[in-house]
Parts: structure tokens; C-alpha cells; sequence
């Protein structure tokens, strides 16, 4: 039977209605101590997901997902804070009937279902009711109620009696399923904490999710499932088990590359839109590559070599592409074949290179830019509240900018003499005195992160002070600031966050500050870090309104 | 119109591009010492790609008193008229030509003088009158279309002989007379070549635009003890592994690396000299393989060029030798007169009537035509297949580059 749109959606708007009461249901039947949470999955988190449960060959194409809100500094803690528009509910619906129909498509009926119905054309309700339940624990990442696998089971029937064909009809359920709060949002339950009591506890699901998404940033494997389903996450050993295996696997890459996109505000990329009228080189095609170039160095160093954090920003190690390097204006081996993939080669830059860390490269730079000239504000704002966890407060709305977006006066011709000017105003000043050093040391790199000496036929003064110390470049400032406390005390803090979806409450800060005085010690390394975190017994706390 | 008194060069007729390797390693091994002790001896090795080549072109109120010959259109006008139609008709024929289906009033077909238009390759219907064949494969079988041919005083190009005889030209830019260039007598007054820059001779243009995107670049390097000063240096011509970058324009990407490519073939190496800016070289065999539609190779005798080192550090100006004309003839009939603008018969004739060089020593007919090319070429690193620093990149290059200039640069002025 051909696939009817029409009539099907109608079905599915009808299972959204009915996927969204249970879960009210549930949350009204809970008691008045539980708190649930919900954190809508990123979009990144939704391809995972989908790629894991039904397989790689599944194509998700589009994105239903709006952009997040950053609290906290992290999208992961904003995420607390989304619903559901009426048009993001349809986009995910179109996206569900377009992954749906692949799943049910007749090539993989036979590797996706678990049985076969006894006719095609008719209600099957012990076949539907089978995958339903098989596909419902790995979509909303818990065991469905009874209740909830004979609600989509009727779904189905009706969809199957209306357009007589099995596998629409369970299209219909899986819609349903896929278009359902449990599956666009991780909830986060709790229960009693025996250890503590008057506290609360995630319950092993919601372990099991949490888990995942930190450190694999999808959803629960089989074992993990299994390990919740058997109440192994709830003790610390059969925990601590899971965390091993998960830290073991090359997945932790994923978890990774989703923290740093987040803590970095890779989100940023969305809107970047820097001026290729000035700044030619920065093709779409570079600024995904600069975007991979950051998460493979950080990958690389984090991982791979299993090296301290803080050395990532004055590394001269990193990832090169030919038009990367062309950007940055070094030779590179070339192992480029004609119509191959784009050709990643691993580089150190000479001693004497000027371009060092995180802080070089085309990523912070250009997202930490205007359209048309790089920003020293921007910049020297985006290490203060992305790399040390500072906030700095948003401008007053009646400060005039023309003087210091004024490119062309004759007098200030470089950025340095109107910032100076603007700090004259003392309503600019204290801010302006925290970001600025930062950003007129990167001033070397224009907004796409190009190597530049003068400004205007100025040369470009890169000196300043960090924290009482002088600096005469770029080079100095990463060293200052690798050695700054702040800068990881910041790393241990957002990936905590990131992982609870929440910010720390009292006990967790005093654990997070004394984890923190020891990795600076040890060495500040990712794969300790998260192990930590994975097996602190408070990563599974549910703080109550009054301590959180 | 011959020139009996052109320079025939009297060189060995073996192209400097069809050397026959017994042993690669032995080239390689060769190869890799010449560029290894001219790395030695020079303090500074500069790196180019080059972003841009086409057919040298320039024209004046005195290049074409006769006017042009138009371009394709007007070339099946004379074709159909040919047949006996008069103006009138042969133009209503080659307007309707798509709905017509190459037929006139009375339904006869007539869309003989059409199927030039696909060249040598085309895939359809290739008869021409009695033959069933195309006849841009065997140009002589029809006869000479008497083109028009560029005339005048000046030209661009090079002096490749050392002499200035009653056929030369003088250059436009320079004032320096002798220049050497038969070539633009052929092509000099069809429309698609009568431009003058920034516009590429359109055809050229798009075959470059389209290549170099899938093409391995084409390299030139400079050694000396300091480019910044008149002196001695040595210029190389090498092919790549890899193919350019664009930037956001369209232009060649400055500051890209390329990769050498081992196989001496297109490897040529000149002596030259730097003097205020202008860069030349004594006269040496030249060879570049392309996998262009229209360079399938570019190959001189009696290579000459003058570039201009510019402040931006790129370069650009005229290379030029004797080429064999057959393998300009090929250029333009793979390209077919569609897309080359021309008439493909007449040009075949007119390149034969002005070769000017390398003569067979069978027939005494001469296979080599003086001509000029522009080049222009953009900072780039070289680098060889363990990644090591052959040639640096040096300047920021220019705003536009290849074939975004003509795009972009008016809009600019």
C-alpha cells in the first residue's frame, strides 16, 4: 500500500495528543516530593539517538530543533528551560514520518521488527504490540507502562483498520512514539535516596540516560539498559562498571565533541557571518573545517594523548586542512587526491610561530568577531565567560559605539586608540578594563583569523597585562592564562553542569572545588575528569528547590 | 599571406615535452638532485601557482581595418549564403536554427553548415553535404573561408628571435619592437579573442575557469639570492599533485600549498634575471601537461617570458615560444565552434598559412607558431611529497585572481 501522508498525519497529531496525557498522567500520580526534569534533547543528541536505535543507513534529513537558550554558559543547562513550539511539534513530526517510513520501508522490515504479521493488510495487535514495546524502551530510554504499549498498539490498529496496511498502521504508533515528550526530552525521575534520607535520587533509567548523554552524548546502549533494568546503576560497583566500559570505548569522543561545542558556543556558527567581501579565504567550506580543526585538536590532545587541559592553549600542535593552511598562511604536506576526502594532516607550528592554542585559531577568532573586523571586545568578553566562567554584564543602552566601530577616523586608527578613548567613560570602563587586554593581544589575527602586523599602516600593539603581569603578545597571554586557575576551575565546573543539565548546588560546589585543587595537581586530564564526575554519588542527586 | 622570411628555427623537430623515460626512477632521482642543489645555491626560493592563462590578446583601431569576422552566428551566415542562400535567408535559417531543425522555407535541409558547431567530438549527426563524417577532423577537405586576420603595429608577446622584421609587432605597454607573435594574426579578429583586459578571451576563460578545479595546478618557482634585487635567478615550471583553492571570489586562494609533482615531465628550468621588478629568462624548451579541455598540454620552443613581480607578490605578464599548431587546432576543435566562437576551417587554414617555425624536414612546411600567452600567478608554497619547504609564499597576493578578474575588477573601478 502507498504510503498516505494525509491520513497519517491526522493519525499522528492524534497520537501527540495521546503520547503527551500519560506523561501528564505520570507526572500528576508521582508525589508531591518528585521532581521531574525535563531537558530537550540537542539536535545533535536526536541524529545520535536515531542512528543508534534504528541503525546508520537511517537518514535524517533536516533539523527540527530550534537553537537553544545558554544558561549558565552552556546550551545543556538551557536546555532545562525549552519546550515545544506547535511549529517545532510539526517539524518533528515530518521528521519522524520521513525516519518512520525508512525504518518500516520492506528492506528493513526484516532486521528492524521483531516479527512478522500474520497478514500484511490487517490489525496484528501481538506483532505491533512486540515492537512497540522493543522500540519504545530504547526511544524513551525506560521500559513502556503497559498501559502506554496498549495505547500505541491502538494507535496502530486504528491507522492499520483505516488504511489497511499493517505497516502503516504501525508507522502510525512509531510516529506517535517519536513526536512524544519521552522521546524529545531526556526525563529525568527520582526516587528515595536510601543513603541520605530526605533526599532524592535519579532512579536507574534516568542514570542510564544521564550517563549516555554526558559521556556519549546519545542514548543508552543495550548494556546500559540492561544494567538499569537490573539495578545495577543504583550501587556504586555496578555504576562504576558501566562508567569503565563507557570511558573505554571510542564513543567518548562523541561526549567530548559535544561538550566542547557547547562550552565553546559552537551554537555561535549558526549566525556567524563573516564578510567575504574582506575577508575572501573564509569559505562555508573553511569555516566547517576551522569548526573540525577545534574539535579534533581538542580531541586529539584530550584523548589521544591524554594530556593536560591546560596545555591546549599554547599548544603548537594541531590539524590542518590545505585551505586551512592556507588561511593561517603555512606549507603543509599535501596528500590530497583528486575528488577525496578532505585531506586532515596533522601540524606543529615552528617555535617562533606566532600562532599558538585554542586562542589561534580560526574558531574563537572569527566567532568572537563582527561581520566585517574582529572585535577585541568580543573576544577579550568570550575568554572571561567561556573559558573562566565569569560574567561580564551587557552594556547600558544608551552608550554611543560610533567612536569605537569608527574605522576610518583619522586620528585613532587602531582599535587600541578608540577602545582607550571609549574606557574614558567610566560607565565602560570596569568592563571594558576586563576584556579588552584579552582581545587587543588576538588583534595579530583579523575576524577570520588571518595573521596580520598592521592596522591601518599602524602597527598592531599586542601587549597588555593578565592579572598584574605583563604580556607582549599573543603567546605570552596564552602562558598567563594556561597558568591562571581560573581557567580550569571553569572546566571542571561546565562539564559538571553540563552533565546534571543544572549548576552546582552547595555540597557540589565544595566537591567541585576540592576535585578541582586535585587535578591541578595531578594534571587536569579529560578522561579523569569524567570519570569523577560519572562516579561521584552526587552527579545522581536531585537537589530540592531549596539547596539548588 | 605567408611569411617566407619568418625565423625558421632550425632545432631538432623533437617537442621538449615527449622526452622518452627509460627509467622514472633514474628521471626522479635526476630530477630531485637539480632541484636540490638549485635550493642549495639560492638564498631565497619564491612559490607561485598559476592562477590564470589564456591566449595573449590586445586590440586597437588598427588591429582590425576590415572589421571582425564576427563570431558564431556570423559563421553560419557565411556558411548557409555559401549554399547559395542570400543574406536575408541564410540569416532567418541560422536565427530559427533550434526550431527549424537546420531546414529552409521549402523544408530542405540545410543544417549541414550547422553540425561544426558540436567540433571533432560532437556526438550527433556529423555529416556535412557528401560526407559522412565531421569535417573539423579533416579540415582541408573544404575550402579556405578567407578569415579575416589581425593586422596593425602593436601586439603583445615576445621577441623570440632577437630580430625585428617586416611581420613583427611592436609591444603596446613596452615600446619594445620585434615581438614575435603569428598566432594573434590568426585569432586577432575574432570576436571572442578582440578584448582587451581585464576581459578574458571568453572561450579561454571558461575552459580555465572549469579546469582548474579539477585540474593539478600548474607551479613556477623563483630562486635567487634575493628577489628583492635585480639578479640572477632561476625559474621553474613544475605540475602539482594537487589543484588550487578558491576563495570566497572565485579567485585563486594565495597561500596554498602544492605539491611537486616527481615526474620530470613537466619540469622545465630556465636561467633568468630580475631587473626593476620584470622578470625574464633565456630562451629554453618548454613543456606543461594540463588536463584541461582546452591545455590538454601547452609546450614552446624558444620559450621566452617577461613577468611582472608585483608589490602584492604575484606575478603576471607573457610566456611565449613556437608552438606546433596542430596542437592549437586541437585546443579549439575538441571545444568545438559552439563553444570556441570561431570558424573552425578557417582557422585551420590560417594557422597553417602563419606558422612561422620548426619546419618538417620532409615537406619543409613550418609546424610551429610564434605565440604568446598571459599568464598570472599567485603566492603558493611548494612542497614535496614528504612535505618539505621547496618554495616559500611570499605576500598576501592580490584581491582577485584567475578568472574572477574579469568577474569582479570593473566593478571595482
Amino acid at each position: 500500500m502507498k504510503f498516505r501522508a494525509t491520513s497519517l498525519s491526522k493519525i499522528v497529531f492524534a497520537a501527540l495528543l495521546l503520547s503527551v496525557a500519560p506523561h501528564t498522567l505520570l507526572a500528576a500520580e508521582n508525589s508531591a516530593d518528585e521532581q521531574i526534569t525535563f531537558v530537550r534533547l540537542t539536535s545533535d543528541q536526536y541524529r545520535n539517538s536515531i542512528r543508534d536505535i534504528f541503525g546508520e543507513s537511517i537518514e535524517v534529513s533536516g533539523n527540527a530543533a530550534s537553537t537553544g537558550v545558554r544558561e549558565a554558559g552552556l546550551m545543556a543547562v538551557g536546555g532545562r528551560r525549552l519546550t515545544l513550539s506547535a511549529a517545532e511539534v510539526e517539524s518533528y513530526e515530518v521528521l519522524a514520518l520521513d525516519i518512520s517510513s525508512q525504518v518500516l520501508s520492506p528492506s528493513r522490515r526484516a532486521t528492524l521488527l521483531p516479527c512478522t504479521p500474520q497478514n500484511e493488510d490487517a490489525v496484528d495487535n501481538a506483532c505491533a504490540s512486540e515492537f512497540i514495546s522493543r522500540v519504545g524502551l530504547h526511544l524513551f530510554r525506560r521500559p513502556l507502562s503497559q498501559e502506554e504499549v496498549d495505547t500505541y498498539a491502538a494507535m496502530a490498529q486504528s491507522a492499520t483498520e483505516s488504511l489497511g496496511d499493517f505497516y502503516v498502521g504501525l508507522q502510525s504508533a512509531l510516529v506517535g512514539m517519536m513526536v512524544s515528550p519521552d522521546f524529545l526530552f531526556r526525563i529525568e525521575r527520582s526516587v528515595p535516596n536510601p543513603e541520605q534520607p530526605g533526599t532524592r535520587r535519579l532512579d536507574a533509567w534516568s542514570r542510564a540516560s544521564r550517563l549516555s548523554f554526558f559521556l556519549w552524548d546519545t542514548t543508552p546502549n543495550p548494556a546500559l539498559l540492561e544494567a538499569a533494568r537490573n539495578g545495577d546503576l543504583m550501587f556504586e560497583d555496578g555504576l562504576n562498571q558501566q562508567v569503565d566500559q563507557m570511558m573505554a570505548s571510542s564513543r567518548i569522543e562523541d561526549g567530548l565533541r559535544a561538550f566542547f561545542a557547547d562550552m565553546l558556543a559552537f551554537d555561535r556558527f549558526d549566525t556567524l557571518d563573516i564578510d567575504t567581501n574582506l575577508f575572501p579565504k573564509f569559505t562555508k567550506n573553511v569555516e566547517d573545517e576551522a569548526r573540525e580543526q577545534t574539535l579534533r585538536t581538542i580531541s586529539h590532545h584530550l584523548l589521544n594523548n591524554n594530556a593536560d587541559y591546560r596545555e591546549l592553549f599554547d599548544s603548537r600542535e594541531t590539524f590542518l586542512t590545505p585551505a586551512l593552511a592556507a588561511l593561517y598562511g603555512v606549507p603543509i604536506p599535501i596528500r590530497q587526491e583528486l575528488g577525496g576526502r578532505v585531506p586532515w594532516v596533522a601540524y606543529t607550528y615552528p617555535e617562533d610561530h606566532v600562532r599558538v592554542g585554542l586562542l589561534g585559531q580560526a574558531t574563537f577568532l572569527s566567532l568572537f568577531s563582527h561581520p566585517g573586523a574582529s572585535s577585541p571586545t568580543l573576544r577579550g568578553k568570550a575568554v572571561r565567560e567561556h573559558l573562566l566562567c565569569q560574567t561580564i554584564p551587557p552594556p547600558p543602552g544608551d552608550v554611543d559605539f560610533s567612536l569605537v566601530r569608527d574605522g576610518n577616523h583619522p586620528d585613532l586608527r587602531t582599535v587600541r586608540d578608540r577602545l582607550r578613548l571609549h574606557r574614558e567613560n567610566p560607565t565602560c570602563a570596569g568592563c571594558h578594563m576586563l576584556m579588552d587586554p584579552i582581545g587587543l593581544a588576538l588583534e595579530i589575527f583579523d575576524a577570520s583569523g588571518v595573521y596580520r602586523t598592521m592596522e591601518n599602516d599602524v602597527e598592531i600593539d599586542t601587549t597588555g597585562q593578565w592579572a598584574g603581569q605583563e604580556y607582549t603578545d599573543v603567546r605570552e597571554l596564552a602562558t598567563l592564562l594556561k597558568d591562571d586557575p581560573t581557567l580550569t576551575s571553569c572546566l571542571v565546573q561546565r562539564a559538571y553542569n553540563y552533565g546534571t543539565a543544572r549548576e552546582p548546588n552547595r555540597a557540589e560546589v565544595q566537591w567541585l572545588n576540592a576535585t578541582h585543587s586535585q587535578l591541578r595537581n595531578e594534571g587536569v586530564r579529560w578522561r579523569e575528569l569524567m570519570l569523577r564526575i560519572s562516579k561521584n554519588p552526587d552527579f545522581y542527586t536531585v537537589p530540592d528547590a531549596a539547596t539548588n | 599571406m605567408h611569411h617566407p622570411d619568418c625565423r625558421n628555427i632550425t632545432r631538432k623537430a623533437m617537442w621538449p615535452g615527449i622526452p622518452i623515460v627509460r627509467s622514472f626512477s633514474f628521471a626522479l632521482l635526476f630530477f630531485s638532485i637539480s632541484l636540490f642543489s638549485a635550493q642549495l645555491l639560492a638564498e631565497e626560493t619564491r612559490g607561485y601557482v598559476v592562477s590564470m592563462v589564456h591566449t595573449a590578446t590586445y586590440y586597437d583601431e588598427l588591429t582590425c581595418p576590415d572589421g571582425t569576422n564576427g563570431s558564431r552566428p556570423d559563421v553560419l551566415i557565411r556558411r548557409v549564403m555559401a549554399d547559395g542562400y542570400d543574406r536575408e535567408e541564410a540569416v532567418r535559417i541560422v536565427s530559427n536554427i533550434r526550431t527549424n531543425g537546420g531546414r529552409d522555407d521549402e523544408g530542405n535541409l540545410v543544417g549541414s553548415a550547422i553540425v561544426l558547431g558540436g567540433g571533432a567530438s560532437f556526438s550527433g549527426d556529423q555529416s556535412w553535404n557528401d560526407f559522412d563524417f565531421n569535417p573539423a577532423n579533416v579540415p582541408s577537405v573544404l575550402p579556405d573561408p578567407n578569415a579575416h586576420n589581425a593586422q596593425g603595429r602593436y601586439m603583445l608577446g615576445l621577441n623570440l628571435d632577437g630580430e625585428t622584421g617586416p611581420n613583427s609587432w611592436e609591444h603596446p605597454i613596452t615600446g619594445e619592437t620585434g615581438i614575435d607573435n603569428e598566432m594573434w594574426r590568426v585569432l586577432g579578429c575574432w570576436d571572442v579573442y578582440y578584448v582587451n583586459k581585464p576581459i578574458n578571451p571568453y572561450n579561454e576563460g571558461i575552459a580555465w575557469d572549469t579546469a582548474i578545479d579539477a585540474m593539478p595546478a600548474w607551479l613556477i618557482s623563483i630562486s635567487g639570492e634575493d628577489l628583492s634585487q635585480d639578479g640572477e635567478v632561476t625559474v621553474t615550471f613544475d605540475r602539482a599533485l594537487n589543484i588550487p583553492l578558491r576563495d570566497a571570489y572565485g579567485s585563486i586562494m594565495t597561500g596554498a600549498s602544492f605539491a611537486v609533482d616527481p615526474n620530470p615531465r613537466s619540469h622545465s628550468e630556465f636561467k633568468g634575471q630580475i631587473k626593476d621588478r620584470i622578470l625574464t629568462i633565456e630562451p629554453g624548451d618548454f613543456y606543461m601537461q594540463g588536463e584541461s579541455q582546452f591545455y590538454p598540454h601547452l609546450q614552446f620552443s624558444g620559450t621566452q617570458l617577461r613577468f611582472e613581480l608585483k608589490e602584492d607578490g604575484s606575478m603576471e605578464g607573457h610566456i611565449g615560444g613556437y608552438q606546433p599548431w596542430r596542437d592549437y587546432y586541437h585546443y579549439l576543435s575538441v571545444r568545438g565552434e559552439t563553444d570556441g566562437m570561431i570558424d573552425l576551417i578557417g582557422i585551420f587554414y590560417d594557422l597553417k598559412k602563419y606558422a612561422d617555425a620548426l619546419p618538417d624536414p620532409q615537406t619543409g612546411e613550418n609546424t610551429a607558431i610564434s605565440s604568446a600567452y598571459f599568464f598570472e600567478a599567485v603566492p603558493a608554497f611548494h612542497v614535496d611529497d614528504a612535505g618539505n619547504l621547496l618554495a616559500d609564499s611570499v605576500g598576501p597576493g592580490p584581491k582577485f585572481s584567475g578568472p574572477a578578474v574579469s568577474q569582479y575588477s570593473n566593478s571595482e573601478q
